[in-house]
């Protein structure tokens, strides 16, 4: 009997009802793994562990509606003792001696970790490609990306192993990989959700969230995962609020507001007909929508490849094969530990941001480059703020294109940063952003549309997701429903 | 405009990175660089903004928690995970002056 292919209702009351245990579900999610074991979606299982805690649980009283669920987490958030390497050799063994709070959050719920998810290592890319664990396949066609850098959690969604898993985004990381996989993934407002224990790349961008097959079991993940963390000075202090509470209703007299750039020249048609089609459907529905201009969209790469790559190389300092982690053999003093684990442990993607942003922050080029883009970083947000002055959301495509092939060349630096430049404005603002799919292109690989929201207003982009999914209503399971 | 960086430009961006770069890795990042190198030089294109600098992306007034003591991490887990450790040491190579061998 098959559970993890029902909606989470259904499974809570089944467990409620004591019809099934978490067991079945922990089982059921590793057989699925088993059998989806080509598409690499995973670095490491918590099989044992996770057999223990589901057995655990039986003796536990079904408290919540999240409980004894199976939930995958990206590789680069701390768990306790279950490893965690980024997708990089330089952390090939390293184990965390603590949870990051987002892992805290969802043990309190009495989910259950199942394993750590592929990425781009150190979350740099955006097909998962410079993954040291070899790339994640996308369960639509198995010879194309899943995106990146969260491609492991997309793939596992979209192949239905299980219903929960965990991405981070710093310029388009969990909606990128959703729109090529066909699945709901959100990036929270900045400081929604703790990063205590996110293996830092840009902190002034990174954050984590939700990515599950449909929008009300998003938000249930969410609602599960915010909050002040005294541990993240940048963590918000905000009221607890349900974020399903406007799933359901329609949307007439809502107002949306669509970037010209977001419709550009740089999109392929197929994506822009179909954002088109949906924006139809939507005025037909009372909504009303409009083109808009927003200033300085087209030049947030370059702000992203300043900011991104600046801290990155800051925070990246730390792997110094001292602490933790690879440490290159045959050295003869300490700052050959330095430059030879690094050199041996970090990929070619990350060395290249590394090297970059490094130079970009020595002496007077902090002046030139970093401080520059934090300026006009703060007018971009300026901007996208005076849009929310008239309009609850803005919308657009989350990808240029579907995805591309796993074999397509990856020697030049820029198409990473290319892949992701309808998504990286949102991280330049903080504010939340996600990927609802909207249909297929003619060889079924899926179309997203991303819904950006004013700062803290996840749930009504949740209102306007669900009223598109309960429209469309599209066969989202590869190979159909099973 | 040159194509790649010189090979000392290039050398001078791995040391301030503490990268240890392969010749094969020279060759090939003195030409990506310089890519992302021009990229970033675009940012002198922008024109227009004002010159307040955006530090935190949230609106909340964020205050620093308060200097308590509470619950650390064990020093014994913290020295094990350390490639190289004795007793309650890491372990590293000389740090003061040359030392073939050691």
């Amino acid at each position: 009997m098959k559970y993890l292919n029902k909606g989470i209702s259904e499974i809570h009351e089944l467990l409620k009802s004591k019809r099934i245990k978490p067991i079945d579900l922990v089982e059921e999610a590793f057989d699925n793994i088993e059998s989806n074991k080509d598409l690499n979606a995973y670095i490491t299982l918590n099989k044992e562990s996770a057999i223990q805690q589901a057995k655990e649980l039986e003796n536990k009283e079904v408290d919540n509606i999240l409980f004894g669920l199976p939930i995958a987490v990206k590789d680069n958030i701390c768990t306790n003792g279950l490893r965690t390497t980024c997708g990089s050799h330089i952390l090939e063994n390293f184990i965390p001696i603590y949870d990051a709070t987002i892992v805290e959050k969802i043990k309190e719920k009495n989910m259950i970790i199942i394993g750590k998810t592929n990425m781009d290592e150190f979350a740099m890319g955006s097909s998962s490609r410079t993954s040291y664990f070899g790339a994640p396949k996308n369960p639509w066609n198995k010879e194309k990306i899943c995106g990146g850098s969260s491609g492991g959690s997309a793939a596992t969604i979209a192949a239905r192993d299980l219903l929960f898993a965990i991405g981070s985004d710093t310029g388009g990381s969990i909606r990128q990989p959703a729109s090529y996989t066909g699945i709901v993934g959100l990036k929270p407002t900045y400081g929604r959700i703790s990063r205590y224990g996110l293996v830092a790349f840009a902190s002034s961008l990174d954050q984590m969230g939700p990515m599950t097959k449909n929008v009300y079991e998003n938000a249930v993940l969410l609602n599960a995962l915010v909050g002040k963390d005294p541990k993240d000075l940048t963590s918000a202090n905000k009221e607890e609020e349900d974020f399903t509470r406007f799933i359901g209703q329609d949307i007439k007299g809502m107002k949306i507001a669509v970037p010209n750039f977001l419709m550009g020249d740089i999109v392929t048609d197929v994506v822009k007909e179909k954002i088109k089609d949906t924006i139809k459907i939507l005025e037909k529905n009372g909504a009303m929508v409009d083109y808009v201009d927003v200033k300085y969209l087209e030049h947030a790469m370059t702000l992203y490849q300043i900011i991104a790559m600046g801290e990155a190389s800051s925070n990246l300092a730390r792997f110094d094969g001292i602490r933790y982690g690879f440490q290159a053999e045959n050295v003869k003093n300490i700052e050959d530990v330095y430059l030879e684990t690094r050199g041996q442990g970090f990929g070619e993607e990350v060395k290249r941001r590394i090297m970059v942003g490094s130079y970009l922050l020595s002496g007077e080029n902090a002046k030139i480059y970093y401080n520059k883009a934090l300026s006009i970083r703060d007018d971009m947000r300026k901007e996208f703020k005076k849009v929310f002055e008239n309009y609850d959301l803005i919308i657009g495509p989350t990808t240029v294109s579907t995805a591309y092939d796993l074999t397509d060349p990856m020697d030049d630096p820029r198409k990473s940063f290319m892949d992701d430049v309808l998504v990286i404005p949102v991280n330049m603002a903080g504010l939340p952003g996600m990927n609802i799919p909207v249909g297929f292109d003619k060889n079924h690989m899926p179309i997203g549309m991303q819904i950006i929201g004013n700062s803290f207003e996840e749930a009504k982009m949740y209102q306007l997701a669900s009223f598109i999914e309960k429209e469309l209503n599209l066969d989202l399971t590869p190979g159909g429903e099973r | 405009m040159e194509e790649k960086l010189s090979r000392e430009e290039l050398l001078h961006v791995a040391d301030l990175a503490r990268i240890k770069l392969t010749e094969e890795e020279i060759e090939k990042y003195q030409v990506q660089l310089k890519k992302l190198l021009e990229d970033v030089e675009k940012i002198n294109e922008v024109k227009g903004y004002d010159d307040e600098i955006l530090i935190a992306c949230w609106d909340d007034n964020t205050k620093l928690r308060k200097d308590e003591e509470g619950v650390m991490l064990d020093p014994k887990q913290v020295i094990e995970n350390a490639p190289h450790h004795a007793g309650n040491y890491i372990e590293v190579p000389v740090v003061i002056g040359e030392s073939e061998g050691a």
